[in-house]
């Protein structure tokens, strides 16, 4: 703290700090607000704000362990009926998994015979990376995260990341230690789904509430009280098939979704680390050079190439 | 020979001023969710300052109040700028410049501070709204507002009487 510097000074009616100095911080500050936009964040904004997350990330941890244990307690009459209560629901929910486990193990028979029969390669399954949430700011301007994996964990941007039940968001800055997840209520969250019984698609759009919109979504698009839906990945940047919530129409007859990442708090989450298919743009093929005299025809050979771009092109589509 | 205790420089108070304020910001930016339907969480950052600047306005000069309010941007992943701005207008105009004995009762005190983080609160909101290009939720910001009212005479009331039972600090 200041204790005897030159940019203040004690007079008879108190204390007066520099001026200049006022004046320039507030300068400062304001561009900061002009230029640190969360949609067009510059690159040297972004790595700063990686470190300093890095930096903070023990200290949080630190801060967080004994809430975490506070939080926890609870009156514990309350936590009594609490757990009555889930464990007959989970009860149920362990009969019906039963028979989904069953079908899941078929189907994921039937499937390897079709990959071997079709010669797909299957993608990679990364392992799922396991984090403590450090930090929990809920303000009014942004809905985020701050979990304890990063870079050297394996986190890359724009990793979908779940709780026990569902989608929660996905990572938008990577430091080496830490990383922030935007969540799907945030403000600037846009995430393609689909409802999984008609696939009638929409976009998830954030906008601070508990309950984000479903946009862009057909007039006549086949959507119903309570469907299930899930991602699309029709963005390639999330993939397919994540668990987001059910459908639900709000007072003014817009459709809403009904957070599954709601039914526990978000504390511990996972980082699902998914290789994005890059587009023709960012990895074009190489053509071979045609030669000068090859017959054109039907008996004519299709080039290697072109062989193993299809190949790899149906390999990924299908997964 | 020691120095008269009134007269040495209160190296040992400003490490506190500085504890204090870190672990604001640590416990604003923390896991806390009090119940699971509501992110409750006063503005403790901004007590703090409020507090400090009130028994020791030289420790709080412009800068102090600056890094808080961008550190506060940075852990809570919003823009930068937005509450160093808030923070640094609110308690510019708000401010204690000298101390005097209105400044030890409370009912002024807590009307400074209603009317500190109205400022801070209204600025924040309209430059969030600028930053994100569309108009900020109010509902979180007044929940945030008055959760800090409320709690603002508890923390004040532990930092005065903890300050006057001690001689050298008053």
């Amino acid at each position: 703290m200041a204790l005897r510097r030159p940019g203040r000074r004690e007079q008879d009616d108190g204390v007066r700090f520099s001026r200049t100095l006022t004046l320039t911080l507030f300068i400062i500050a304001a561009l900061l607000i002009a230029f640190d936009r969360p949609d067009a964040r510059p690159g040297a904004f972004i790595a700063f704000r990686s470190a300093v997350s890095d930096t903070a990330a023990p200290l949080l941890d630190l801060t967080a362990r004994p809430l975490r244990g506070i939080g926890n307690i609870g009156p514990y009459w309350q936590r009594q009926h609490e757990l009555a209560v889930e464990n007959a629901e989970l009860q149920e929910q362990l009969t019906e998994t039963r028979y989904w486990r069953d079908l899941a193990l078929r189907l994921r028979d039937e499937r390897d015979i079709y990959r071997e029969a079709l010669n797909l390669t299957p993608a990679s399954e990364q392992e799922r990376i396991g984090a403590w949430v450090l930090a929990d700011p809920t303000g009014p301007f942004v809905r985020s995260r701050l979990v304890g994996a990063g870079a050297v964990r394996g986190v890359g941007e724009g990793d979908p990341v779940l709780n026990v039940y569902g989608l929660v968001g996905h990572v938008v800055e990577v430091g080496q230690r830490s990383s922030r997840v935007l969540l799907l209520t945030d403000l600037n969250s846009r995430v393609p789904v689909m409802a999984d019984r008609s696939n009638a698609r929409a976009v998830l759009t954030g906008d601070n509430t508990n309950f984000p919109r479903l946009d862009y979504l057909g007039r006549d698009a086949d959507l119903q009280e309570g469907d299930r839906i899930v991602t699309s990945g029709d963005d390639g940047i999330l993939p397919r098939g994540l668990p987001v919530g059910t459908a639900a129409l709000d007072r003014n007859g817009r459709w809403r979704v009904r957070l599954f990442s709601d039914n526990a708090p978000v504390d511990f989450v996972w980082v699902l680390p998914y290789d994005r298919l890059p587009t023709p743009e960012e990895a074009p093929a190489s053509l071979p050079e045609a030669p000068d005299a090859e017959p054109v025809g039907v008996n004519a050979e299709p080039a290697a190439a072109t062989d193993d771009t299809g190949t790899i092109a149906i390999a990924e589509d299908g997964e | 020979m020691r120095a008269p205790i009134e007269r040495r420089p209160p190296y040992g108070l400003a490490i506190w001023c500085a504890v204090t304020l870190l672990l604001a910001l640590l416990v604003y930016a923390t896991p806390a969710r009090l119940t699971r339907s509501t992110d409750l969480m006063p503005l403790l950052p901004l007590i703090t300052l409020f507090i400090w600047s009130t028994i020791r306005p030289y420790f709080i000069p412009p800068i102090v109040i600056f890094i808080v309010g961008l550190l506060q941007d940075l852990l809570t992943g919003g823009p930068m700028g937005i509450w160093a701005f808030a923070y640094l207008l609110s308690l510019t105009i708000m401010r204690v410049r000298k101390e005097d004995a209105t400044t030890r009762d409370m009912g002024p005190l807590w009307f400074r501070f209603v009317a500190t983080i109205a400022i801070a609160v209204v600025f924040a909101w309209i430059a969030g709204s600028l930053a994100n290009s569309s108009p900020a939720p109010i509902q979180p910001m007044a929940i945030e507002a008055a959760a800090s009212i409320l709690m603002f005479p508890l923390i004040a009331l532990i930092s005065v009487r903890k300050r006057s039972s001690r001689g050298a600090f008053g």
